[in-house]
């Protein structure tokens, strides 16, 4: 199933408030929970079921030490470690598992349509593209710097931790420099920028599940308000 | 006839901060639907051609710009570079930084949507390329995953989908394999076809061998010769290499260095472990895949018997001392993977180098063998040449390492900055710092891509050096100029699996 970009921002959005409000009673852990399986069940059924089966355990194993092992009568420096751990787990992992289900499954020009159909400025859309973009070059020139590190036999910069950074650096900058400067130079060719409007081949539609995905979140948004504030 | 397309009068450039002019006085014209090759040594001035018709030129780079360029009734200089987005399209050198998007599909569309077509036109020009190029089996993919012909395919396609009169290419077979350069041709050859003005920037000319209308030589910034495709095809070697450019036809015997399966009818192939053992470096166990199995307690050791699973499998090799060897194969079937491996980069890969009777394993591999990356911008790190080699040593030499940099050639630029050098000079840094580490066997990954005829000899004739002074040098190219320049032997990777191959007898003056 295939959501719109637009939920999925709205999903993240909902998500990251409702793990800033701690859960009190059972029925908003059961709702909390709920919320959690959501990111899950979409990640399989986008087929990244690695990802969606780690995220499983890990949030399982926490709520189960959470409720299951530790209690307020836990004493010793493994239970307040444990109990630490746990918690933080617990309480942010359900943003961890939405924002990486939305960049997982996201394409660029979904992305950048989506932006557009909110109206959002060009200028601001193109950066984020860019910067989506850039991440993967990054990761690959710094991998190819380690390898010249491994060989040359500098990866601890010979004890000296500045030399250790500057030596991974150096060379990065001054790649992505280069790149950045031969990217923007092709995208221009390319019409980017021009003072036409850009379109995006990309037709986004919000379908029956969007409004599901999007009534569902508010839902819970509300009763975790009600609950916490009003009530 | 006609009013030209492209019209360059009088124009010279000087890029800010240089103290020569890339081009002086250059005027030419091109008609509507002919297809021009632009030739000479690097910094002869082609791209800065290349710039002038796409506009880069002097609307992005800055610099002193004089004369008048008019390209398809437009003055370029008036015209916004967006504005030429539809009349004008580029394929560059670098595929790696010509991609806008993360994905196949939105890099060919991201033209198209700049210039605000409408969604259907768009989709319509995607589906129209797709067929063209035969590119169904590219779409939907990450550009990081595909090898540099199906990038270059892809760039061409993302430019085709703007449908310009006219396409420009900056070198564009530089990081291409035989294949994907046949590829290129097929798409250059369309695009004649569809009556497209074609301009293309290039060293390595064989493959443009006959779809050529014209061509132009430039040297210093200036226009010093003018052929047609016809006349051009008829020069000799011996007048090319005058102009310091590389064959023109390949030769079918160049051809024979990169055919595909050496191994079955091929009676100077020889399986890569007969060759003679004494004063050798002997390669044992090199098993490696990239589909890692999963492991509990236990890594899997990579064996023979995962057979069709390896990316790699070479179960014994022998390396003859002091030679120079090719090692040559398509894009992908394993060459970089055998590098890498050779020099302990693959941690998973686990065989040993045998040498002098001592066993290297492991991270040991690492201070035996040496390669220099392609980028080799990648492998410097210090603020100077000397600091550079110093860092290699274990015990710092100062005498030694000035030794080494003289040897080189490149002890005039000690306290120069590394990247403040050119490339065949930080080629030489790191190969400085290879032996500074004591390195024997010296691995190059594609040294001469992008490289003119004058500095690829040069390149050749400092690995014949290196060779003679006792390294062994393994050199993976795509340059069949450049094997029949320095190697000794060619090492066929197919598959993962290695072959010993004779150079066969190219070139009479061989030294």
């Amino acid at each position: 199933m295939r959501l719109d970009p637009r939920t999925k921002l709205f999903m993240v959005f909902v998500v990251s408030a409702i793990v800033m409000m701690s859960a009190t009673t059972t029925f908003l852990w059961v709702v909390r929970i709920g919320v959690t399986m959501v990111p899950i069940v979409l990640l399989i059924s986008e087929k990244h079921y690695a990802s969606a089966f780690r995220f499983l355990v890990l949030y399982g194993v926490a709520l189960a030490l959470l409720f299951g092992l530790l209690s307020e009568k836990s004493e010793g420096l493994l239970s307040a470690l444990l109990l630490g751990y746990c918690s933080i787990v617990v309480q942010f992992l359900p943003a961890m598992i939405t924002a990486w289900y939305v960049v997982r499954t996201t394409k660029i020009g979904e992305f950048v349509s989506a932006m557009q159909r909110m109206h959002i400025p060009d200028g601001i859309t193109i950066s984020l593209a860019v910067v989506m973009r850039f991440f993967p070059t990054i990761r690959e020139e710094y991998a190819s710097i380690r390898d010249a590190m491994k060989m040359r036999g500098v990866m601890l910069g010979g004890g000296n931790a500045a030399k250790m950074i500057e030596f991974r650096m150096i060379p990065l900058l001054f790649s992505c420099v280069n790149i950045g400067d031969e990217l923007s130079a092709a995208a221009i060719t390319r019409g980017l920028g021009g003072k036409v409007k850009r379109t995006s081949a990309t037709e986004l539609a919000m379908r029956a599940p969007d409004w599901l995905m999007v009534a569902a979140f508010t839902a819970a948004a509300v009763v975790f308000v009600v609950c916490k504030y009003v009530l | 006839m006609t009013e030209p397309l492209i019209e360059i009068a009088n124009v010279s450039w000087r890029y800010k901060g240089s103290t020569a002019d890339s081009l002086s006085d250059v005027s030419l014209t091109v008609p509507a639907g002919e297809t021009l090759l632009l030739c000479g040594s690097s910094g002869s001035g082609k791209t800065s051609v290349i710039r002038l018709i796409n506009g880069l030129i002097p609307h992005y780079y800055n610099g002193d710009f004089r004369g008048s360029v008019t390209v398809a009734g437009r003055n370029i200089a008036e015209t916004e570079l967006t504005d030429l987005a539809g009349t004008v399209g580029t394929v560059f050198q670098n595929p790696r930084s010509q991609f806008f998007s993360v994905d196949t599909d939105g890099e060919i569309v991201f033209g198209p949507e700049n210039v605000g077509l409408p969604p259907e036109e768009i989709r319509r020009r995607k589906k129209q390329v797709t067929e063209e190029m035969h590119l169904s089996e590219l779409l939907d993919r990450s550009l990081f995953e595909l090898s540099g012909g199906e990038k270059q395919r892809i760039a061409c396609a993302s430019v085709a989908a703007l449908l310009p009169e006219i396409i420009l290419l900056d070198e564009p077979s530089s990081n291409l394999d035989w294949m994907a350069m046949e590829n290129l041709r097929e798409i250059i050859q369309l695009w004649k076809q569809q009556g497209k003005t074609v301009i293309v920037s290039e060293h390595r000319l064989w493959y443009l061998a006959g779809i050529i209308d014209r061509v132009l030589y430039l040297k210093k910034g200036k226009i010093a010769g003018e052929w047609s495709g016809v006349d051009f095809a008829k020069l000799s070697e011996e007048e090319l290499q005058a102009m310091a450019l590389r064959p023109t036809v390949a030769d079918r015997k160049y051809a024979e260095l990169f055919r595909d399966d050496p191994a079955e009818n091929d009676e100077t192939a020889s399986p890569a472990e007969e060759a003679a053992e004494e004063d050798s470096i002997v390669l044992r166990e090199y098993y490696f895949s990239y589909k890692k199995k999963p492991y509990i307690f236990r890594k899997h050791r990579f064996s023979e018997a995962d057979g069709e699973n390896l990316n790699l499998c070479i179960p014994k090799l022998v390396l003859p001392r002091g030679r120079v060897i090719a090692v040559v194969g398509r894009n992908g079937t394993g060459k970089s993977t055998f590098l890498r491996c050779l020099c302990g980069l693959e941690k998973d890969c686990t065989g040993v180098i045998e040498a002098d009777g001592e066993t290297y394993r492991g991270r040991k591999r690492i201070g035996f063998s040496y390669m220099v990356m392609q980028d080799v911008n990648h492998q410097l790190f210090t603020d100077s040449v000397e600091a550079e080699v110093l860092l290699s040593m274990k015990e710092k030499d100062s005498k030694r390492c000035l030794r080494i940099l003289s040897r080189l050639g490149i002890l005039p630029y000690k306290d120069v900055h590394p990247m403040a050098l050119s490339g065949g000079q930080k080629q030489r840094v790191a190969i400085a710092s290879a032996i500074a580490a004591g390195a024997e066997l010296l691995l190059f990954d594609e040294p001469t891509s992008g490289l003119d005829y004058a500095h690829m000899v040069k390149v050749g004739k400092m690995l014949r050096e290196l060779a003679d002074s006792g390294s062994t040098v393994l050199v993976s190219t795509h340059d069949p100029e450049l094997i029949a320049l320095c190697c000794d032997t060619e090492l066929v990777i197919r598959h993962g699996r290695a072959f010993y191959r004779a150079v066969p007898e190219i070139d009479a003056n061989k030294n």
